[in-house]
């Protein structure tokens, strides 16, 4: 009899259903100890906290009652005969319509863009908190940057780098090295401005992507994943310990603000984040456009074609190599200038801010938005990075910044069971996700169970 | 060896692990021949064709490719698009597109592959840049005529048919420009209307463009009707060499390969054989 | 030339002298290594596909062990049997936690994409993921700090070899080690679980067609991975303590160690396992410790360029 019942589709449904709210309950609670292990599980029976204001109430009840609500919803899809499939497909659908504004006719499309822009260039003066300035340069607009790079890197050319966190480490710590901020002299005794960082900066992210891709690139998808992360963490290990040059865990707390000397005209940037949010404004949109011509060209052709079949590629004439490499350059030089935009604007580098989490943040922003999408890309970056700064200055439910890493691998896990394409999925990717779904292509493919 | 050999293969053998996929095969093309490679399934054809293009790299033996008379290459060793730049192209058994791009682009990105980098061009768009985009789309269109393709240019190339697969790859190695296509097994998977188209198109590179043609084919008819000289292949090694007529009355052949003593009718494996082979290209 | 030359006159001298308290400890650590290397191997060689999430799996052992060992030592200091108990039990605490963590993670983060045939970088990608909830959520409940664990035993020098002494801590995770390590030899080498292990590795499709449930094997490989996995982390937090983000160093160590052996290799992680601990050990002659870490992914490098098959090769078929 309890067997039975057990083996179920209902046990299965209560079963799923209490996993989901206690996971959401533990996920929301407040921190436990080693001491108090339940603490998160066991207070969201007793505590109440405010739900964004609405309401207040014990914790468990809200996360139990969505978690019927989704189990619900799936019953009732299942009921209405409409299948599971397209229940699931319901947050696609909504996303769809969300893209029609880019993908439809060039007028419509432009228009968007437009729009988009005025936005953009009007945000700080309607964002007039000092807070949401200062998140709009460091936490948004930086991020967008880097996710764009990255996109190119892991969206076009399919290649997982983990270490991408020290493209953008070298080049903030170049940035402090020709500015004469680091322990280390600056080349020849010369301190530059860090607007003449920029080029400088971004040469060496691009020669260290280079040099550490032609070795590698050469590796299997999930070998190049760990040997980047492996370079991650070396950079991280050589910034934290090599005191005399990068200044060891301390980092340093001199980089030059910005100046602008030219004839009569002189400009020194202070703290006040405005003008780099224009700075970083332009470069996103200059990266928005070489990238997604890229994209169109040749080069962006090879990259799918490597992609979806090396070997096919390689015997018309394609050198899976170059182009990886290319990418990987690509790549290291928009995280060399997001780490040159950061340190001229923060005056401060850390070998902290440079963990492999933070590689993983920009992947999330990537897969999120949809890999290879250029337009997903900035909407994802965008959305997750302001909901995330969101809740670390509101701090709801005893959300801890630590926790945001919890949030963002629970976002990698969902969406490539639920929406692998990401939430504005690239034309060639979505065609190449279902091709290698549908058996077709030769996309790397892992291994099928036997589907009962 | 001879200056008109555009392939000059000399005792190769190949292996993996245990298993001799090509023992001591020593075979020639001539220059703007129609050369077809028989054998029955296993026999070492799609091994040959992997040797040649670079894919595999033959422990024993050498391989050399001249497209034009004096001007050689030495093929084992060689990176498969150093190959294809020297003027080597192919198609693969299991039709192997990219799925993910239409049908021009599959044949653009053939003709524009070796032009250089361009990433910089690319991002800035100048006018070099157009001028070359605007050259390969005309010879794409020229291939997709020329292969009758034009009609699905914007096709996703997933979606096409057999024989169209078929006849986009063979465009997609034309566009590199090729001295020689090696196809292997064109005709699988195709109907007999398709295979008559295939054959004749087939013909038509050769004829128009002065592309010498290596064919790997289980099909006889279109063997026998298309080769002006055979090798026969079994167990990775050359049982037989001539023009089809010599061919149909090698004894040697008719047993090991068709398995039957009697020649003509049972020259035709049975579809099945042909159909849902090995993929590895 | 000279000063170079000084440096390994110098270095090697270190060596030389502290050859055995080194081996010592290398081969202790090593042991760790190689359990967790274990995991790696035996996922790698039925999917094809490296668990990133397999760390998270380690630690969740370290945990459950932990909790375990506080409930049932408290502040005493057992002896005798007590403490063989408590060790037997700990192994067990811990790797049955990891053998259920990895079941989850299985059923959670990789059978959804495996009935959808998603390509190679979506496994990834969910591995990395679940990685970083796993342990992130493990810090936001368990703090993040780390803690010493509550000893089963007294960990004094039991004997000395060659003047290096040897505590019982080393000697009992040598001891586990030892027996975990064959006892899946023989499991995977010559049981009718183990053969259908073995099929699955050397060719799914055909292993399926002779009706070997691909599923249920793949649970199988997860389980006994996670299992000594588990068990590793209850070891490594006898003598490092626990902490949430324990498991990244010592498993991508062990991740190290399987490449190093020849993924896919059982025989191979243990025996890359051991001689990565070594290894590791003895570059502290030669660098700062805070580098000990970049010999290790300096060497993982290395491997994976030169030598990507490793010592003994691929392949899970062959290992047994
Ligand atoms: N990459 C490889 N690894 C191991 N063995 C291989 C490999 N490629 C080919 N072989 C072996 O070499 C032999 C010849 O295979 P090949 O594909 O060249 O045959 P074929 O003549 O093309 O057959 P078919 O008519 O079925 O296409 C086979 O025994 C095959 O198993
Ligand atoms: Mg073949």
């Amino acid at each position: 009899m309890i067997k039975q019942w057990l083996g179920s589709p209902l046990a299965r449904r209560v079963g799923t259903t209490t996993a989901l709210a206690v996971l959401l309950m533990v996920m929301t609670g407040p921190s436990g100890s080693t001491s108090q292990p339940t603490a998160g599980f066991v207070q969201s029976f007793s505590e109440r906290s405010s739900f964004f204001g609405l309401f207040v109430t014990q914790r468990w009840l809200v996360w139990a009652a969505l978690a019927l609500i989704v189990s619900a919803l799936i019953r009732v899809a299942k009921w209405l005969k409409s299948d599971y499939a397209e229940m699931v497909a319901i947050p696609g659908r909504l996303a769809r319509s969300a893209q029609a504004p880019f993908q439809t006719k060039k007028p419509v499309r432009f228009g968007t863009y437009g729009v988009l822009m005025i936005v953009a260039i009007l945000l700080p003066v309607f964002v007039t908190d000092g807070f949401w300035q200062q998140s709009l340069v460091e936490q948004v607009a930086i991020f967008v940057l880097l996710a764009l790079g990255l996109n190119v890197v892991v969206g076009f050319a399919g290649l997982l780098d983990l270490g991408f966190v020290a493209f953008y480490a070298i080049g903030a710590y170049a940035t402090a090295w020709v500015t004469g901020a680091l322990p280390a002299a600056a080349p020849f005794g010369v301190h530059l401005d860090p607007f003449w960082a920029i080029p400088i900066a971004i040469a060496i992210a691009m020669a260290s992507g280079v040099l550490l891709g032609i070795p590698t690139l050469r590796l299997r998808g999930d070998y190049l994943a760990i040997v980047t992360l492996g370079f991650g963490e070396i950079v991280t290990i050589f910034l934290n310990n090599e005191y005399g040059i990068t200044g060891g865990s301390t980092g340093s707390h001199q980089v030059p603000h910005f100046t602008f000397h030219v004839g009569p005209i002189k400009y020194a940037w202070g703290l006040g984040p405005v003008p780099y949010y224009y700075l970083t404004l332009g470069f996103v949109v200059l990266f928005l456009i070489i990238f997604s011509r890229l994209e169109h060209s040749r080069v962006g052709r090879s990259w799918t074609a490597i992609r979806e079949d090396e070997v096919a590629a390689e015997s018309i004439g394609i050198n899976p190599l170059k182009y990886k490499v290319m990418a990987f350059a690509i790549g290291a030089a928009s995280a060399g200038f997001a780490g040159v935009m950061t340190a001229a604007q923060t005056n401060f580098l850390s070998p902290q801010t440079f963990l492999l989490s933070f590689s993983i943040n920009i992947l999330v922003l990537v897969i999120f938005g949809g890999m290879g999408s250029i337009i997903g890309v900035v909407c994802g970056a965008l959305l997750v990075q302001v909901v995330s700064t969101w809740m670390d200055h509101y701090t709801p439910f005893g959300f801890q910044s630590q926790d945001l890493y919890m949030y963002l691998g629970a976002i990698l896990v969902a969406m490539m069971i639920f929406r692998p394409a990401g939430l504005i999925p690239a034309r060639r990717r979505k065609r190449e996700i279902a091709m290698s779904e549908a058996g077709e292509g030769h996309m790397d493919e892992m291994l099928t169970g036997d589907t009962p | 060896m001879s200056d008109d050999y555009i392939f000059d293969v000399k005792n190769v053998t190949l292996r993996f692990g245990g298993v001799v996929s090509l023992n001591d095969v020593s075979l020639h093309q001539n220059r703007g021949e129609i050369l077809a490679v028989i054998g029955p399934n296993g026999a070492g054809k799609t091994s040959l064709f992997n040797s040649l293009t670079g894919v595999y790299r033959p422990q024993v033996g050498t391989i050399t490719f001249s497209g034009e008379p004096g001007h050689s290459v030495s093929v084992i060793g060689r990176k498969p698009h150093l190959l294809n730049g020297a003027g080597i192209a192919r198609t693969f058994q299991a039709s192997r597109m990219f799925s993910a791009l239409t049908t021009y682009e599959n044949v653009k990105i053939g003709a524009e592959s070796h032009k250089g980098l361009g990433a910089v061009g690319a991002m800035l768009g100048g006018p070099a840049t157009r001028r070359g985009e605007k050259l390969s789309d005309s010879r794409t269109w020229e291939l997709l005529d020329f292969v009758g393709l034009r009609a699905e240019a914007n096709t996703l190339s997933a979606s096409l048919s057999y024989g169209a697969r078929r006849r986009l790859e063979i465009a997609r190695g034309l566009a590199t420009n090729p001295k020689v296509l090696l196809l292997d097994e064109p005709a699988a998977g195709t109907n007999p209307a398709e295979k008559l188209e295939l054959t004749s198109l087939i013909r038509k590179v050769r004829d128009r463009m002065g592309v010498s043609i290596l064919l790997i084919e289980h099909d006889m008819k279109m063997v026998m009707s298309l080769a002006e000289r055979l090798y026969v292949l079994n167990f990775g090694g050359v049982i037989a060499e001539g023009t089809p007529e010599e061919i149909r009355a090698n004894d040697a052949v008719v047993v090991a390969y068709l398995g039957s003593s009697d020649t003509g009718e049972a020259a035709q494996p049975s579809p099945s054989e042909t159909e849902d082979t090995d993929a590895q290209g | 030339m000279a000063s170079i030359f000084g440096f390994f006159v110098t270095h090697f001298g270190i060596l030389r002298k502290e050859f055995w308290p080194l081996l010592v400890g290398g081969l202790s650590n090593g042991f760790i290594y190689a359990m967790v290397a274990i995991g790696y191997t035996m996922v790698y060689g039925v999917l094809r596909l490296i668990n990133f999430a397999h760390s998270e799996i380690f630690m969740s052992g370290g945990f459950a062990s932990f909790f375990l060992m506080r409930a049932l030592i408290g502040s005493s200091a057992p002896g005798g049997v007590a403490s063989v108990l408590l060790v037997i039990g700990g192994v067990l605490g811990g790797g049955l936690a990891g053998a259920f963590m990895a079941m989850v993670l299985e059923r959670v983060a990789y059978r959804p994409l495996r009935r959808r045939h998603a390509p190679a970088l979506a496994y990834l990608i969910s591995a990395i993921g679940a990685s970083y909830f796993m342990f992130n959520l493990a810090g936001k409940e368990f703090g993040r700090y780390n803690t010493s664990m509550a000893q089963p035993f007294v960990n004094h020098t039991i004997f000395t070899l060659f003047g290096a002494p040897v505590q019982m801590l080393s000697m009992i995770i040598a001891l586990v080690g030892t027996v975990m390590l064959i006892t899946l030899d023989r499991v995977v080498g010559s049981t009718k679980l183990g053969r259908s292990v073995r099929a699955v590795a050397q060719d799914a499709e055909t292993a399926s067609l002779m009706g070997v449930n691909i599923d249920r094997t793949i649970v199988i490989v997860f389980v006994l991975g996670g299992f000594m996995g588990g068990a590793a982390g209850f070891l490594y937090g006898l003598g490092f303590g626990i902490n949430y983000t324990m498991g990244f160093t010592p498993a991508l160590k062990a991740f190290t160690a399987a490449v190093l052996g020849g993924i896919g290799n059982l025989r191979g992680a243990a025996i890359g396992g051991l001689l990565l601990g070594v290894v590791e050990s003895f570059s502290i002659a030669f660098v700062n410790g805070a580098y000990l870490d970049v010999v290790v992914f300096g060497l993982l490098i290395a491997v994976l360029l030169f030598r990507p098959t490793g010592i003994l090769g691929e392949r899970l078929g062959r290992s047994a």
